[in-house]
């Protein structure tokens, strides 16, 4: 009774069940929208995904026990609405960049500095970046889907996912440079504890 | 460093949600689903939707929904209103426990089918099902939709399980429109594109979807065996990992008893532990000395909720302590719905067989 096909199973007949799957998913949603699009953003595109998704139970794969994928692909649809606002967080992140070399170059704030001038060039690279690509890329690293999952969410077979997230980390790379990447080619990296239900 | 690490590592300056903003988009959820599934029935009942709008955006983005697919169809559209929790009874009335306890103790005295190597314990069940159509002009429209299925489990249940499962049909109409409707939805189906969900699919020790299949949050394999037997113990067990889910706690633990037992494999010791556990649930009656479900009569013990209007039961024959299966029922009319319908039920029935197929 406790995967989250069961519920959505559940829900269908009867539907006040359905706020379980919200209970479950919608602090992970409300993270994932949030670091995309801001506070204000994820606060509605919270609540409206599990809306759209309690509308549409339906277009749920009754094949999938997982329901992140299919609740993150709906997210990813309505934070296309608020394009605007990701593009500004993404600009002002890529603004942060230190101007300056640390005056005191210990090794811990120069670290720091090394991490907030990488930080800035991946939010650069991010908004040059088709938005296909880029919601590809952030379904992988910030929302810990799996290529499988990522299919799912976004309806494509899995090798155009591969191939999206390839072009995605290469744009990435080249915004980085060499010097902030001390690893060789590493593109089919898998998430080492993706988090599932249990 | 690699570029994932470093874009991951861009994650961890957002906060958690807060929970007040979980709380607000939970309330808003639920207000949608009550709206929706106040429906047309119980004469609009304007108190459970205080401002009249989510329901009327819900109408909306059905009728959009209709002219698009076939997603509109929502299958069981029931309705949740006010719900009011059971009076404070210490468990079930004395009559319900009576049957729930002499029901456990001739489970034990009956003893399970012997399922000998290379023989199959077969589950044959029953499911019926509500669907519920709203329609471009603001009318709702139901039928209720039955699929049978049989599941095979091996002697040794750590092997391999067989599952055949049957086409899902359209099988009972509240009305010439509730036909026609129904007849739509079934031949959209049939060009669309959506999963299939009938034939035979197998599965070790029952993983039909590749991970076991549960009950109670445990991997049913291991829930039979672990669970407790002490009827008060598996009840707190049951509130513990049902809490906040269901319209009441009381009714969400009947629920989970009988979509336990209704898996069939549930051994007499266990199921014994179960119907006295139900026994302890406040608000628990004997709904029906005469149930009759697929053609086999019992009784049914039930638990209302939503202010009397909705029923949840679970129907055992007493003498042997076998459930011959679960409903759920409507008293009041509903959605082109007459009162006192059974929205959805599930019998099940097991017997050895020799082969799967």
């Amino acid at each position: 009774m406790n995967t989250d096909r069961d519920i959505i199973r559940r829900s269908r007949d009867r539907p006040a069940e359905f706020a379980a799957l919200y209970d479950r998913h919608a602090s992970v949603i409300y993270r994932y929208a949030a670091r995309r699009a801001g506070d204000f953003v994820a606060d509605d595109v919270t609540s409206e995904t599990f809306l759209v998704a309690f509308e549409c139970l339906d277009s749920f794969d009754e094949r999938r026990e997982d329901a992140r994928p299919w609740l993150f692909g709906i997210a990813t649809n309505l934070l296309r609405r608020h394009h605007r606002a990701e593009a500004r967080l993404l600009k002002a992140a890529a603004r942060a960049a230190p101007r300056e070399a640390a005056v005191d170059s210990t090794d811990g704030i120069a670290a720091q500095v090394d991490a907030a001038a990488a930080m800035a060039k991946l939010a650069k690279s991010l908004k040059a970046m088709p938005a296909i690509d880029r919601d590809t890329l952030l379904l992988y690293a910030w929302a810990d889907l799996s290529y499988e999952g990522i299919a799912d969410a976004m309806c494509v077979p899995v090798g155009t996912v591969r191939s999206r997230l390839n072009r995605a980390r290469r744009i990435l790379r080249t915004g980085l440079g060499p010097e902030t990447l001390d690893e060789t080619e590493n593109e089919h990296e898998r998430l080492a504890a993706a988090p599932r239900n249990a | 460093m690699n570029d994932l690490q470093l874009l991951r590592g861009m994650r961890s300056d957002v906060g958690s949600a807060p929970q007040a903003t979980l709380a607000r988009g939970r309330k808003k959820l639920l207000s949608r689903i009550d709206a929706g599934t106040v429906g047309s029935g119980f004469g609009g009942a304007p108190e459970a939707v205080p401002d009249g709008g989510p329901r009327r955006k819900r109408v909306m983005a059905r009728r959009v929904l209709l002219a698009s697919a076939a997603a509109a169809v929502l299958v069981g559209g029931i309705v949740v209103a006010d719900v009011v929790a059971p009076g404070g009874r210490p468990g079930a009335t004395a009559e319900a426990a009576e049957v729930l306890n002499n029901a456990a103790a001739n489970a034990i005295k009956t003893s399970d089918p012997t399922v000998k190597p290379g023989q199959y314990l077969k589950v044959d069940t029953k499911a019926v099902y509500g669907a519920t159509v709203s329609r471009a002009n603001g009318t709702v429209v139901s039928w209720l939709e039955t699929q049978d299925g049989q599941v095979y489990v091996p002697a040794d249940m750590s092997s391999e399980w067989v599952w055949n499962r049957e086409a899902r049909v359209p099988t009972t109409f509240f009305g010439k429109e509730s036909k026609a409707e129904a007849e739509r939805y079934v031949a959209s189906l049939n060009g669309g594109a959506g999963p299939r969900l009938e034939g035979i699919i197998r599965g070790k020790g029952g993983a039909f979807y590749g991970s076991p299949q549960q009950i109670l949050g445990s991997p049913l394999l291991d829930a039979i065996k672990t669970l407790p037997r002490e009827p008060r113990k598996l009840l707190d067990l049951i509130y513990e990992r049902t809490k906040g889910s269901g319209p009441t706690p009381e009714s969400e633990a009947l629920i989970t008893i009988a979509d336990s037992l209704r898996t069939g494999v549930i051994p007499a010791d266990l199921r014994a532990a179960m119907y006295k556990a139900a026994a302890l649930i406040p608000g628990v009656v004997v709904a029906d000395k005469q149930a009759t479900l697929d053609g086999r009569k019992g009784v049914a013990l039930g638990v209302y909720w939503a202010d009397g209007k909705l029923r949840q039961d679970i129907i055992i024959d007493p003498a042997t302590g076998l459930m011959i299966g679960e409903r759920t029922m409507h008293l009041a009319a509903m959605d082109g719905i007459p009162a006192n319908t059974a929205t959805g039920w599930t019998s099940v029935k097991t017997s050895v067989v020799d082969s799967a197929p």
